[in-house]
């Protein structure tokens, strides 16, 4: 292995929108925990529309990261979209899989129990950028 | 507007994850569905219309539709557009920024009080551009 290929590389972490939804609002607050908070040094974001919006750098995000998608709902918009315009993603985690009888509704000002949900999700992403770390899926 | 076109308002804000304009831009979204009327005013999700979710195009289609963009990339008004429907009104937080730099967001997460009087700033203007269509 070369130094090139022996150096640590960030983890991409791409959120739903999720605007429509209390679930991606869970999804955005839970990877900006991640990035700002627990791994800032080991993660990295992209604006998802950015992938349109964006030039040709924009859509290798991809390519030049193992990227984890963070969806709020089964319709896996960042997995869809950042495999559409960007590459296969590693790693995809769904919100709506952290909520089981919890009745959630906030789309802004979270509650105690909506709070949680962003906890566990966000000890999700956590768990899987150090697996991908430790593994090397780059 | 014609007042006799009424038409669902539809308000796209960018995801903007990485920046306090992009979460200004997703809370003034949100302030002005609370302050009007949810039947007359919704949101979509950009990642749905950027996925290529059909439905979501349709109903977008026959809107009176804003998008609002935190920075210069206007990833909302572009993806609108790249959807087939031009944005009857486009936004960009940066520039109500620029032209109240009192109001300043401090953080991604939370924008504090700055980012509140800007959110409350941006909403102002826009519903006194909207009122027309969801009032008939």
């Amino acid at each position: 292995m070369t130094v090139d290929e022996n150096k640590i590389k960030k983890v991409g972490i791409v959120s739903c929108s999720g605007e429509d939804l209390p679930e991606g609002t869970i999804s955005r607050i839970a990877t900006l925990e991640v990035l700002l908070k627990r791994k800032p040094l080991d993660t990295t974001t992209i604006c998802l529309p950015l992938f349109v919006a964006g030039g040709e750098g924009d859509r290798m995000f991809a390519k030049n990261y193992p990227t984890i998608t963070v969806d709020g709902c089964e319709k896996l918009c960042a997995k869809k979209a950042t495999e559409k315009y960007s590459g296969k993603v590693t790693c995809s985690i769904n919100v709506k899989d952290f909520i089981k009888d919890t009745k959630i509704c906030n789309k802004r000002n979270l509650n105690i129990q909506e709070k949680e949900i962003v906890s566990k999700v966000a000890d999700e992403i956590s768990n899987k950028v150090d697996d991908i770390l430790k593994e090397g899926l780059f | 507007m014609s007042k006799k076109s009424v038409k669902k308002v539809i308000i796209i804000p960018c995801s903007g994850i990485g920046k306090p304009i992009g979460t200004v831009s997703r809370e003034t979204t949100y302030e002005i569905i609370e302050r009007l009327k949810p039947d007359n005013v919704e949101t979509i999700c950009l990642a749905l219309l950027t996925s290529g979710d059909e439905k979501t195009i349709d109903k977008l289609k026959d809107s009176y539709c804003i998008t609002i963009d935190g920075c210069a990339k206007h990833c909302a008004k572009k993806n609108t557009e790249e959807c087939g429907k031009i944005p009857d009104k486009s936004y960009t937080v940066l520039k109500f920024a620029a032209a109240s730099p009192d109001k300043k967001p401090e953080g991604i997460i939370d924008i504090g009080e700055g980012g509140r009087a800007l959110v409350e700033t941006i909403a102002n203007e826009i519903i006194k551009d909207i009122n027309g269509p969801i009032e008939g």
